[in-house]
């Protein structure tokens, strides 16, 4: 069997051009790259040894499982490569290593493979990871360390060195000794929420604060998205529909209670919104195929992020929003289905 | 039907006590009662707890209910089970609350919620109701006991995962990260998961080399 | 079930039948009744005292080396009662005596909304310096891991050791706040748990209302409870 016709079983609008899916995931890991080298010059080794740990946990794991169920191995079409990188650009930089690639293990094993593999997957495998990582270890994936540290690319952060299934290493020594200006160890959402301090979404922008590795390049990020959109690898209305809505409503809040509620600007700039919707929102697997349904999928998704980050506990809500979306997609599949020609409603053809 | 029918055949050829405690076990063979199994089994101490007050209420209200049984017309029969239960539930709290108030604590609103338990239920209607009181009390006993082992596996899973330690004691030394997932909700999802995924390997295992055996 | 009880057709019960089964449910329900009543009596004592020892040992905990209690409940109001029992409905608070008498200091009930469901806490409180001495989570579900450190995070519960809560003409001087971790500066600011804000928050709400509700009535009433009647 070729590729391509593993493929083939998919509902219209049908690509006009033959694509593999090979061909596809490899542009969206070109994509990924600039990122990930971002990331690797905002907070050093510890954030390259996460995305190398990470990559390589969700291949052997993707390989491990083909094995045991006795089919073809697919770790060849980059899928599994994408939610590594994925996983490894969500994470806090100064996690233990071993919880990175426990990640990458939950995401492929229970949130791909046991599913039946590429395609048939309901979430987002990397937010599987993440959902996980987040439950088991709040402490660990809140702990957040300031960008461009001082020797960061001559010593790792001491958590990241934990040894398996073992407590991090206490970071606070190390946080005063590479201690940038007024750093809290609290990213710009967390101190919006918590402490009701607002960071400039201009330095967001620029992505040099606190934040998991590949979330605070806003630009390189939506690069990345505008090149797959160009070249018609990715859909543009999911990630246009969740950034437009959650922006919208943001203002309508800010607007009713400037003091309480940041503004669209630091919305958009903060948390992994961008990353979400860009590269994890778009995954053609667990997003309808409809463009009526694109958008409804889109609305809700950048509707529940801002609403749990303003009305909810947590201080970020992308990932859950995104999983929400994932969980829903089937349902808005099914009410935006395009009628078929000649189909007629029932009290007509009555 | 049918099922019903299978089921009261196979326990007439095994021991009442032992079909329940391991051949049937209510949570892994029968995955019945899941709201406590899911629910309180975040500590081997619960689990226990939980485990054995059900065994109580079986073996209580089973004699009860299979003394009375030839009395209980047809059409009150679900009535008069869920009253007898109840009535056992009712004691079960008051003698818990007696006996240790941290345990009751922890139990919380589970106690009551053993009237719900299928398990509870569904052998009384299948077993109790039918057969001689000896035979039922040890049904319950062995469903009971069988409940309570299964409760405690999870609880095991769970409370070494995700606190490092057992029965309070810690056991994977201090420097164990706790995976805090795991006395969470979704944590019971998973440990008995797996523990449903160990069981049906074994059993296919089990299946694969008795037919290499027939065909050598 | 296939084979019926009864002979007979199932779907038109006699009326000598509908009699038999009101009969025996009837029956039923007494012996449950009757079964359940004498439980109650047989282990309400027990469960009585089981409550008191909880509320006993922990009062014990919070102001160590104490000889006596006395329990006052607090009226609507605003008058003070002493109840011979430790446990019951009503706000309530525990009066701890040394060997010789003297007041050491009193345990108060107080409870607030946290982040998953209300936390009920116990904390001492010395009428002779007006500070808080201790704190202790009696019930809660907070996040194990993060929220529920407020019950065991030494750093935490070290800002119960002589937290101001003055009061003057009835009124709080300082009102009690939770900061944010490691920005303590004055003696009546909770340092919240790094992770655990919301909780760590709730805390110091807590403490704030319990402190502007019932110190008050103790300091007016205070040479009655140093009396201990």
């Amino acid at each position: 069997m070729t590729p391509a016709t593993v493929l083939a079983v998919r509902t219209s609008p049908h690509a006009h051009a033959p694509r593999s899916v090979e061909k596809i995931m490899a542009n969206v890991v070109f994509a990924l790259l600039p990122i990930c080298v971002y990331a690797v010059w905002l907070f050093g080794i510890s954030a390259l040894a996460l995305l190398i740990v990470t990559t390589a946990a969700a291949l052997a794991t993707e390989q491990m499982f083909c094995r045991a169920g006795d089919k073809r191995s697919s770790i060849g079409d980059f899928s599994a490569v994408i939610t590594g990188l994925l996983l490894g650009l969500t994470l806090p930089p100064a996690l233990p290593l071993w919880m990175g690639g426990l990640g990458a293990f939950i995401a492929i094993g229970p949130g791909k493979m046991v599913f039946g593999g590429l395609g048939f997957n309901v979430f987002n495998p990397a937010l599987v990871g993440r959902a996980f990582l987040q439950a088991a270890f709040p402490v660990a994936i809140t702990t957040y360390t300031p960008a461009k540290a001082l020797d960061r690319f001559t010593e790792f952060i001491p958590s990241t060195l934990a040894w398996p299934f073992m407590k991090a290493a206490p970071i606070t020594e190390w946080m005063v000794k590479v201690k940038v200006d007024g750093f809290t160890g609290a990213t710009p959402l967390m101190l919006q929420k918590f402490d009701h301090v607002t960071t400039d979404p201009w330095s967001m922008f620029l992505g040099e604060r606190a934040g998991s590795a590949g979330e605070t390049a806003p630009l390189l990020i939506l690069l990345g998205g505008l090149y797959l959109i160009i070249r018609g690898m990715m859909s543009w209305r999911v990630p246009l529909a969740m950034l437009l809505s959650s922006v919208v409503l943001a203002q309508a809040f800010h607007m009713s209670d400037p003091a309480r509620y940041p503004g669209a600007l630091f919305v958009l700039f903060s948390g992994g919104l961008m990353l979400g919707a860009m590269f994890m929102a778009t995954d053609p697997v667990g997003s309808p195929v409809t463009s009526r349904g694109m958008w409804i999928y889109g609305i809700l998704m950048g509707t529940l992020t801002v609403a749990i980050r303003f009305l909810g506990g947590l201080a970020e809500g992308v990932m859950y929003a995104i999983l929400l979306g994932n969980a829903l997609s089937p349902l808005i599949e099914n009410v935006t289905q395009p009628k078929t020609y000649g189909e007629r409603r029932k009290a007509v053809a009555k | 039907m049918t099922a019903e029918k299978q089921a009261v055949t196979i326990t007439a050829d095994t021991h009442p006590f032992l079909n329940g405690l391991w051949k049937q076990n209510p949570v892994f063979v029968m995955v019945l009662g899941m709201c406590p199994t899911l629910a309180i089994t975040n500590s081997v101490r619960n689990a226990i707890s939980m485990g054995l007050a059900t065994t109580f209420v079986m073996v209580v209200s089973y004699g009860m209910i299979s003394a009375i049984r030839k009395l209980i017309p047809k059409q009150v029969r679900i009535a008069s089970f869920i009253a007898i239960i109840a009535c056992g539930v009712t004691v079960v709290d008051f003698l818990v609350k007696a006996i240790s108030i941290p345990v009751y604590q922890a139990l919380g609103a589970y106690i009551p919620l053993i009237v719900s338990n299928c398990l509870t239920l569904e052998r009384a209607e299948a077993y109790a109701g039918k057969q001689p009181v000896i035979k039922s009390m040890l049904d319950g006993l062995g469903m009971g006991l069988g409940f309570a082992l299964a409760l405690t596996c999870l609880g095991m899973v769970r409370e070494v995962l995700g606190a490092g330690t057992f029965l309070g004691y810690p056991v994977l030394g201090s420097h164990f990260e706790p995976w805090v997932l795991f006395l969470l909700p979704p944590g019971g999802f998973i440990s008995l998961a797996m523990w449903l995924l160990f069981f049906a390997w074994r059993k296919e295992r089990a299946a694969k080399l008795a037919a290499a055996e027939a065909t050598q | 079930m296939s084979s019926p009880i009864i002979p007979g057709p199932a779907h038109a019960p006699s009326a000598a039948n509908s009699i038999r089964m009101v009969r025996l449910l009837g029956a039923v329900s007494l012996m449950c009744g009757l079964l359940i009543v004498a439980t109650n009596i047989l282990t309400k004592d027990r469960i009585q005292s089981n409550q008191e020892t909880i509320t006993r040992e922990s009062v014990q905990e919070l102001l160590p080396g104490i000889k006596k209690q006395v329990t006052y409940g607090l009226e609507p109001s605003g008058e003070l009662k002493v109840l011979t029992g430790a446990t019951g409905e009503g706000k309530k608070f525990f009066a701890g005596y040394d060997g010789t008498g003297k007041l050491v200091g009193v345990v108060i009930e107080a409870s607030e909304r946290g982040y998953a469901d209300v936390i009920s806490a116990l904390y001492s409180y010395s009428p002779a310096t007006q500070t808080i001495i201790g704190f202790k989570v009696i019930d809660m579900r907070e996040t194990p891991g993060l929220g529920d450190r407020i019950k065991s995070d030494i750093p935490f519960l070290a800002n119960f050791k002589g937290l101001d809560a003055k009061v003057e003409n009835g009124k709080e001087v300082h009102n009690i706040t939770t900061v944010k971790h490691g920005t303590k500066k004055n003696a009546w600011e909770i340092d919240a748990i790094s992770g655990a804000t919301i909780s760590s928050r709730a805390v110091g709400r807590m403490l704030q209302k319990s402190v502007q509700d019932v110190t008050p009535v103790i300091l007016k009433n205070l040479d009655r409870i140093e009396r201990g009647n």
